[in-house]
């Protein structure tokens, strides 16, 4: 045992004292929350007011489009699509997207510019000037037939390109001409409103014992980002196990090591070493998102506490955490067989494939066990080794399966594991000493066979 | 008198005994015995693919025999016995992105030494090969030489009682094979029992007291240095002299003669005595510069009994 604790020591340290490790664990947590919060603050970086002359014969159109663009409506608008997808707001928050609207689309100077006694080109003549002058920043045109079906708006601007001004644009003229058109036929923007209305839809799931709890998307996306993780992990720490078997193969210092510790002790070293240098990786990253998380939903003060948000319970956390493990050591155990067969890491390409296959059809399993846990295509795919561990959980997440088929799925699980690790010393203890060149598959078998 | 003679006859560290190996239908070890006595060098010696890095490999409990059976230390071999033998395997090498003090603490540790003792025991070898400026280098920067100095170190590091060193001076220069065969000889001098496997002779008769020759998976020969070379029969001498040709002529003392440069060689018949000869070619007054009885080098050995063997 002191020999195997070692190697693990050994295969652990080598892997998690490394620049990349360190970097890659810190700044994972780092990106993620980059990605989320760099292209909002982009987008709320800008400039003055932009300045819109709206040619019009009379003012009236153009006074609802100013109405329309002021920072008050924008900011409603805004809090109407977080409503949707939120379905609550509280006073705080809203607040928060007002002062969100001003800065991020709400910046328009609107002024009208009376087209009465002027031909189109003269308009456009005196607005182009004005433009190259830089009194204005863009303008409108709106034609004398503005209600219309076919009626032409035509907007010219010193930078097209900014789209989110020109969206804002295009969106108040669209509202503005439509309720002018409404308003002809007697609706009012009141009377609209309340036509527009959505219905509440609310969702809830009932569990086994019969209670009903508040229902959201959450559990889907929790589920496979779960079944993604494990899927990450695996082949990156698959492929440590594989480079760190394939090392002393290359090295040639597997004899040293055989001639002073046991080949088992030297294989179930390294690769509880590098599953536990994953583990602690995973750890960090989890228990950060977790943080993350759990913050975003206080600071929300949705009045629910994570747990009954996400349906996780602590006996979800301890079996995914079971069926993790098993999993880890189940793929890093193949990833050490393969490294045991092969002369170098290039070599393990075309194995290495077929396990990614095999986990990538377990994360695609994911979709229709949430869909429907309990099919027939749920239960068998939960209790099929290699691909249980990312299955199962994602089921137990979903709708606890009675405790006989967690617990089968397990042992399905553990005794390929025992296979396989078995079947990896036998090859590892050959292969190792084996130079130069790629076991074939039927002298591995032999190896197998014959110990 | 029984007393005596047990400790006049030196311990045997290790018994290989009627031990075969088999892979698939090719026999790479077939029923080879051999005694390695405590103290002593034994030479291992036989052409590439004899089949001596099989049986090292079940002296070191790699793998086990699948006929016969390994004593080591008087009990049969364990994997407990394997932190009393330090091998230096043909193929080894070094983990490359690893600092050679780390390197050699990890395999101290597998030899189950503790940190501290094996601190001190690096510090000492790594000064006896004067690598101490390289204790924090990462293997990767060290030359050829250098790394095979740091595997030497590593298979000694944790003071075995039995040193086992394959091809230990291959691709090494005149100066790195004098520092390690002091160091061999150091070994020697502190008690411990060396075998040494080589196909290269000329070291091989100058380092061993004890050899065994394995050609084809089978023993050929084996003894100590002295008895093997005058059991290869043959009784030459080398003789540079004026005069005394008729004792020369004589077919019942001199059977062949083979003339080199500026000396004869002379092959003597059956029952011929050197002395005899040299007794005769004085009384016949011949003027004698050299004479010199031809001892067969191993190298002669090995080649005799490996050709005979192949052809």
């Amino acid at each position: 045992m002191r020999k195997f604790f070692a190697v693990l020591k050994r295969e652990y340290f080598k892997v998690v004292w490394t620049k990349v490790f360190i970097l890659t664990t810190l700044l994972a947590p780092v990106g993620m929350v980059a990605v989320s919060v760099i292209p909002v603050l982009m987008f709320s970086i800008k400039g003055n007011a932009v300045r819109l002359a709206v040619a019009d014969v009379d003012s009236q159109l153009s006074g609802r489009l100013a109405e329309n663009l002021s920072a008050e409506k924008q900011a409603e608008k805004i809090r109407k699509n977080a409503d949707d997808s939120l379905k609550q707001i509280n006073a705080s928050q809203e607040e928060a997207l007002k002062r969100n609207a001003e800065q991020f689309g709400g910046s328009f100077d609107v002024r009208h510019f009376s087209t009465v006694g002027k031909t189109g080109d003269e308009v456009r003549n005196e607005l182009n000037r004005q433009i190259a002058a830089k009194e204005i920043d863009s303008y409108l045109i709106i034609p004398p037939d503005a209600d219309a079906a076919d009626a032409k708006f035509e907007f010219f601007a010193r930078n097209a390109s900014d789209f989110v001004s020109k969206t804002s644009i295009e969106n108040a003229v669209n509202d503005a001409v439509r309720l002018g058109r409404l308003e002809k036929v007697n609706i009012t923007s009141d009377k609209l409103r309340q036509i527009n209305k959505k219905v509440s839809f609310s969702v809830k799931s009932v569990d086994e014992r019969g209670s009903v709890k508040e229902g959201n998307d959450f559990g889907f996306f929790i589920a496979f980002g779960l079944a993604f993780l494990l899927y990450m992990t695996i082949t990156m720490y698959g492929s440590a196990v594989l480079g760190a078997v394939v090392e002393e193969k290359e090295t040639k210092i597997a004899e040293i090591l055989f001639s002073s510790a046991r080949p088992f002790e030297l294989m179930m070293g390294k690769l509880t070493g590098v599953c536990l240098a994953g583990l602690t990786q995973i750890g960090i990253w989890v228990g950060s998102a977790a943080l993350i998380a759990g913050y975003t939903l206080f600071a929300m003060n949705s009045g629910e506490s994570l747990w009954a948000v996400s349906n996780i319970t602590p006996s979800v956390i301890v079996y995914f955490f079971v069926f993790f493990l098993t999993g880890f050591f189940l793929y890093s155990t193949i990833y050490a067989l393969i490294g045991s067969m092969v002369t170098t890491t290039q070599e393990a390409g075309q194995f290495v494939l077929v396990t990614v296959i095999i986990l990538m059809a377990g994360l695609y399993s994911v979709i229709p066990i949430v869909r429907d846990p309990n099919s027939t295509f749920s239960v068998i795919i939960s209790f099929v080794p290699f691909i249980s561990p990312i299955s199962m959980p994602v089921r137990i997440f979903t709708e606890t399966p009675p405790f006989w088929q967690i617990a089968i799925s397990l042992l399905l699980n553990v005794l390929t594991t025992c296979a396989f690790v078995w079947a990896a010393a036998r090859v590892y203890r050959v292969g190792m000493l084996m130079y130069g060149k790629r076991a074939t598959i039927p002298e591995v078998w032999r190896w197998i066979r014959q110990g | 008198m029984i007393i005596l003679l047990l400790m006049s006859e030196p311990q045997v560290t290790l018994r290989v005994s009627e031990v075969v190996k088999r892979y698939g239908s090719f026999t790479a070890v077939d029923k080879i015995s051999l005694d390695v006595k405590a103290g002593r060098v034994f030479g291992f010696l036989g052409p590439n693919g004899a089949g001596k890095t099989t049986t090292i490999r079940m002296i070191v409990g790699i793998t086990a025999p699948d006929e016969g059976y390994i004593e080591l230390f008087g009990e049969r071999m364990s994997a407990a016995l394997q932190d009393r033998i330090g091998y230096l395997p043909e193929e080894r090498g070094l983990y490359k992105k690893m600092k050679v003090q780390e390197q050699l603490r990890y395999f101290a540790a597998l030899k189950s030494v503790g940190q501290k003792k094996a601190d001190e025991r690096i510090d000492y070898w790594l000064n006896r090969m004067e690598l101490t400026d390289w204790k924090t280098k990462k293997a990767a920067d060290l030359s050829k030489g250098m790394s095979q100095k740091i595997q030497f170190i590593a298979t000694v590091l944790h003071d075995p009682e039995l040193v086992i060193l394959d091809e230990p001076f291959s691709g090494l220069d005149p100066i790195n094979v004098e520092t390690l065969l002091s160091a061999i000889a150091e070994l020697k001098a502190s008690g411990k029992t060396i075998i040494f496997s080589t196909h290269l002779m000329e070291t091989a008769e100058r380092l061993c007291d004890d050899i065994i020759l394995i050609n084809k998976s089978k023993k050929v020969i084996s003894g100590t240095l002295r008895e093997v070379k005058s059991s290869f029969g043959k009784n030459l001498v080398a003789l540079r002299c004026n005069g005394g040709d008729a004792v020369l002529d004589d077919k019942a003392m001199v059977t062949s003669i083979t003339r080199h440069a500026d000396e004869l060689e002379l092959e003597l018949a059956d029952g011929a005595i050197a002395q005899e000869l040299l007794q005769r070619l004085v009384a016949a007054g011949a003027v004698i510069t050299k004479f010199e009885q031809i001892e067969p080098s191993l190298n002669d050995i090995f080649i005799e009994k490996v050709r005979g063997a192949n052809a």
